[in-house]
């Protein structure tokens, strides 16, 4: 104690430093060990466990359950054709909600541009499906898409199409109402991304007499391009391992549409192979890491 | 003074850190406490169990604490809670009944029991599952007891075997049936009787329309309602391939016609499950379903029930735990017009009768892991009274107690009882492996193609899944390559 | 010519505004379709043509709140037993023909639902604020990659972790448990929580800190006294984020949870009963549950952007 007061009184700084160092980690330390805990842990541990054979269900037995079959298992899963034909799914669910709400999202965000009364009223009720639960989200449409009293055929005129469990459209039925719960997410980027381009950009282009094309491609798209981005990596990752949406329209099963992440879901869960499903899921997981590394790639080209 | 604060500030963070993360601690503190207080009263009811010198039902008066069943989240599960009501009365015994989703009770009890929980004392689980609880060690064998009880001779034999017993077979009971369920029929009274309707039929097919009498009869009578133009359609059967929907359907239809899933004793698959009876019967399904409503191919319970009330279709398949929503006036118009049936007979290609109904429904175990053994048996002893069972009925349960269906009273009780009661004595169960839900799956998976669009022939759907099911029980232990 | 060239504009304006109200109408039809639904009394959910004006029924909200058997067939009450109904007994029975048995499972769901995400919305937010100032006040070292770490951890696919989490919880007796579900709660907001705030605190002039630490304070008072009221907003906008995020989840409710701490995500879209699936019901419990969430956005509009970004877009 003694000393400290010394050090104190003797150099400030250094000790403010010092105690600065005790406030650092009792601020992050709980932050940190906490993800650790439930995060990187478990992320370890699915790790060793996907090189296994365990099954939940059964109780542990070691050589038996789990028995570790190294890489084989992984070998095993790529060779198999239904999971790629479920990676394809995957992708085409990915490919089509993204691609939705990339177009209707900017579109919806240049409609907006403009201001007038009542601008922020729309704005917030646009935004209303984004803050729904997926599964609730998916309920609706649910009940929406009855082809025996829903209004979706109804209103389009379209006859009784069974959108939620026919195999020929139950993954539009989840396009769709992905695409209606988070185009506003991308609406509210490209606002924002809209926003922030500066007025005389315009006004220099005006004075050009350039055209609305022009002034579109040259002043407009790149200036919103990086949030555009932005906002296609976040929906590209969360649209991977969306599960909620398409299992609230179509349950899970044959009727639902050929997702890997339901598939997951199924193998670890229902059939309690935990070995499969850890391995499954670090497919995923590397899947997403490099679709985001590309895209991050280009982001950081674009910023430039 | 500063460096009082960074202590201070240390000890908040550190207690920040110890709540938050050490809840783990906590909760096992928390557990440890609610254990303790439930071995407590595991004791007491032990210790007045000795004092009672374990006299058989004696025991039964001085019981105390609480029973947990669980079961799936239904209004037979709120009758079965109603009808404990009269076990509090006479025991004083607390029974909670927790409801769990269908979609998920048999994975979340699966989950509780491989983690080894008391969180319930009977669970009245599955049919099918009996074997996976059984061989995982989760239920306790009831052999014993169901010998000194009567529940062998009480109890109609096909439902002890289908839900109890594991291996079936084997001589082994698991368990005590509580809601016999089994696929029946309902059909439109209204329209089967209508003269202009009979005697189209009649010039048509050349013999009278009536209730159908085998499968050909029902195919021809869905042929002659089925009327696209004008929204009425042949039948509702099941095509929902999610779960245990179709298969449900095409095992009845299997043995119907003299084919089978394969021999439950050997294991046996291929030579069976693709037989030439086994794919007759396949084919019918496909008949029949080609005169289902449209979007009919993720059909279970609730849609076959919409097809039926919407006034779509003559004559409906579905469990019977679902004809009470059909018999209400309020939310079925056409339910005083309502008939019900069980599954007609066929005639196989051998020439041999035969008469099936698939099987649902439920029984009731004793969870080994549970501290309140002696309360879930005494349940089960008050259970099996006869007049209990009567009881069980009247409320709306579905019993299998032999002398309860075989009542009077039972069968005038509602208009399908009668046809219930015909369904116990044909049902008959899937695999009861614990591997069943892989089988379930893989059956759904090759026999759905060709059921819903006629893909490929039946003879291929019924090789390709005998060739999967060969290969998990190779991978299970129980054929040898 | 300018003139006529304003009045185009203003033409193509109105067009354009008319345009937006419609896609927006358009846009809420589902929504609508949904609490259309949840009047709706039980004959008329499954009709064809779909209706959308009848006279509203209470119904779907009494259902979706009690536990119900339907009277065996052939049951006639008296008019004495109708009499001493209650006011929801008897909409239900001239409904449907059903007797409420007991409560619904609907309110402990909810009530749950608002623990845990109350709980582990607070928790997030203390331990995210005391973090999120210290990586934006010092100097840390690998503080980008901690940081990057933390992030990372909120773009896992919650299925990777959840099988160990499951089975570690399991063991640990916090599968159905709501202290297990608000610590799998609070580490999935934390990533989130610590970026956000990082953000708006890096916003506050760090000369008001240094002038407070010049009049006598301690780090640990500018921090409380001045960093926290200033970044007050942040903090509440914060939160409500953490509540929208928290009270919508529904994958590890589904899979860690079955009754005692289940939330409503996991339980609602089960709603069959005897008499088929409770549209009604399912409509109505919908409804009531997506009120908070609604409630939470409209207060936080200004700040959507920023959080649904991470902190990386500041408006």
């Amino acid at each position: 104690m003694l000393r400290g007061r010394k050090e104190n009184t003797s150099t400030e700084l250094q000790y403010r430093a010092l105690s600065d160092q005790a406030l650092i980690r009792a601020f992050v330390l709980p932050t940190i060990v906490l993800l650790v805990f439930v995060n990187i842990f478990p992320l370890f541990w699915s790790l060793i466990l996907s090189f296994s054979n365990f099954t939940a269900k059964f109780p542990l037995v070691w050589g038996k359950n789990p028995k570790f079959l190294g890489i084989e298992q992984y070998i095993r899963l790529l060779a198999d054709p239904a999971i790629w034909g479920r990676f394809i799914t995957t992708a085409k669910y990915v490919i089509l909600s993204v691609g939705g709400e990339m177009i209707l999202g900017f579109g919806l965000a240049l409609l907006l541009q403009i201001k007038f009364k009542g601008r922020e009223v729309i704005t917030t009720l646009l935004v209303l499906p984004m803050t729904m639960s997926p599964v609730i989200v998916g309920l609706m449409w649910k009940l929406f898409y009855d082809p025996n009293w829903g209004m979706f055929n109804y209103l389009l005129g379209l006859g009784k199409i069974d959108w939620a469990t026919d195999i020929k459209y139950n993954l539009y039925a989840a396009v769709i109402a992905d695409v209606w719960m988070w185009t506003p997410f991308v609406m509210l980027l490209a606002l924002a991304g809209l926003g922030a381009i500066p007025q005389y950009l315009y006004e220099a282009a005006e004075v050009d007499r350039a055209s609305w094309w022009h002034k579109f491609t040259k002043i407009t798209l790149p200036m919103v391009w990086p949030l555009l981005l932005v906002a296609l990596i976040f929906r590209t990752m969360e649209a991977f391992k969306v599960f909620d949406i398409a299992m609230g329209i179509s349950g899970r099963g044959a009727t639902a549409p050929q997702l890997l992440s339901i598939y997951l879901y199924d193998t670890a869960f229902v059939n309690w192979k935990t070995g499969v499903g850890s391995a499954l899921g670090y497919i995923v997981l590397i899947m997403i890491i490099a679709i985001t590394n590309i895209f991050i790639k280009y982001l950081n080209k674009a910023k430039q | 003074m500063k460096s009082k604060w960074s202590i201070i500030i240390a000890v908040i963070m550190a207690v920040t850190m110890v709540v938050t993360l050490s809840m783990v601690g906590c909760k096992t503190t928390a557990d440890e406490t609610t254990m303790a207080e439930e071995t407590t009263a595991a004791a007491e009811t032990a210790a007045e169990e000795t004092t009672a010198a374990a006299e058989e039902t004696t025991a039964a008066a001085e019981l105390s604490g609480e029973l947990r069943i669980v079961w799936a989240q239904w209004a037979p599960a709120d009758y079965l809670q109603k009808l404990s009501e009269g076990f509090t009365a006479e025991t004083g015994v607390k029974v909670t009944i927790e409801q769990i989703p269908w979609e998920t009770f048999v994975q979340k009890y699966n989950a509780e029991m491989i983690a080894q929980n008391d969180t319930w004392d009977i669970i009245v689980g599955d049919s099918q599952d009996v074997g996976a609880m059984a061989t995982g060690g989760h239920y306790v064998d009831l052999t014993q007891w169901c010998t000194d009880n009567g529940v062998l001779d009480s109890f109609t034999p096909a439902s002890m075997t289908y839900y109890a017993e594991y291996p079936k077979g084997g001589g082994q009971y698991w368990g005590v049936p509580v809601e016999g369920d089994a696929l029946g029929w309902a059909y439109r009274k209204d329209l089967f009787e209508d003269p202009e309707n009979m005697e189209a039929f009649k010039a048509k097919y050349g013999y009278d329309l009536d209730v159908p009498k085998d499968y050909d009869m029902m195919l021809d009578i869905a042929e002659f309602f089925h009327d696209p133009d004008n929204d009425f359609y042949g039948i509702a059967i099941y095509g929902d391939n999610g779960y245990d929907s179709m298969v449900m359907f095409a095992e009845q239809m299997i043995w119907s016609y003299g084919g089978d899933l394969g021999d439950y004793s050997t294991n046996q698959v291929k030579g069976i499950l693709d037989s030439d009876a086994s794919v007759d019967g396949l084919e019918m399904y496909r008949a029949l379903f080609q005169y289902t409503p449209p979007a009919f191919n993720d059909a279970f319970f609730v849609k076959a029930n919409d097809a039926f009330v919407a006034g779509k279709v003559p004559m409906s398949c579905n469990y019977f735990a679902f004809f009470p929503g059909l018999a209400n006036e309020a939310t079925n118009p056409y339910a005083a017009d309502t008939g019900y049936f069980p599954c007609p007979q066929q005639v196989g290609s051998d020439g041999v009768k035969r008469q099936f109904a698939a099987l649902g429904g439920q029984a009731a175990s004793v969870v080994t892991y549970s501290k309140n053994q002696d309360l879930a048996f005494a349940w089960l002893e008050w259970f099996i009274k006869p007049d209990v069972q009567l009881e069980w009925a009247k409320l709306g349960g579905y019993t299998c107690h032999a002398d309860t269906l075989a009542s009077d009273e039972f069968l005038n009780a509602t208009p399908y009882n009668a046809a219930f009661a015909k369904s116990m004595e044909i049902f008959k169960d899937f695999w009861a492996v614990p591997e069943y839900s892989e089988l379930l799956t893989t059956m759904s998976a090759t026999v759905g193609p060709y059921v819903i669009t006629g893909t490929g022939t039946a003879k291929e759907a019924l090789e390709a899944c005998a060739e999967e099911w060969t290969r998990i029980f190779i991978e299970a232990g129980y054929l040898s390559e | 010519m300018a003139a006529v060239n304003r009045k185009k504009v203003s033409v193509t304006r109105i067009l354009v505004i008319i345009l937006i109200v419609i896609i927006t109408f358009v846009y809420m039809v589902p929504l609508l379709f949904v609490i259309d639904t949840s009047f709706k009394p039980w004959t008329m959910i499954k009709e064809w043509p779909p209706r959308i004006f009848f006279k509203p029924s209470i119904a779907p909200y009494i259902r979706i709140f009690t536990a119900r058997t339907v009277y065996p067939p052939g049951t006639t009450l008296t008019q004495e037993q109708i009499d001493n109904m209650t006011w929801y007994q008897k909409i239900v029975y001239q409904e449907s023909n059903e007797e409420i048995v007991r409560r619904g499972d609907f309110p402990l769901r909810y009530l749950n639902s608002l623990i845990i995400t109350v709980v582990s919305t607070a928790i997030t937010i203390l331990m995210a604020t005391f973090a999120a100032y210290a990586f934006s006040r010092f100097k840390i070292r690998g503080k980008n990659d901690i940081l990057f770490f933390i992030l990372s951890t909120r773009m896992l696919p919650a299925v990777v972790v959840l099988i160990p989490i499951f089975l570690m919880f399991r063991k640990l007796g916090l599968g159905d448990n709501h202290i297990g579900m608000i610590i799998l709660y609070t580490a999935f907001n934390l990533s989130f929580a610590v970026w956000v705030l990082k953000g708006f605190i890096d916003e506050i002039p760090i000369e008001y800190e240094e002038a407070a630490m010049v009049d006598g304070y301690t780090r640990f008072q500018t921090f409380w006294k001045i960093i926290v009221p200033q970044a007050m907003t942040g903090i509440a906008a914060t939160a409500v984020f953490c509540f929208i995020f928290s009270w919508n989840e529904f994958g590890f409710a589904f899979i860690m949870t079955k009754s005692r701490a289940q939330t409503i995500p996991p339980w609602l879209p089960y709603q069959m009963g005897v008499l088929g699936y409770d549209w009604g019901a399912a409509a109505a419990g919908a409804v009531l549950f997506i009120i908070p969430a609604l409630v939470f956005t409209i207060i936080l509009r200004k700040n959507l952007v920023r959080g649904i970004t991470f902190g990386a877009i500041r408006k």
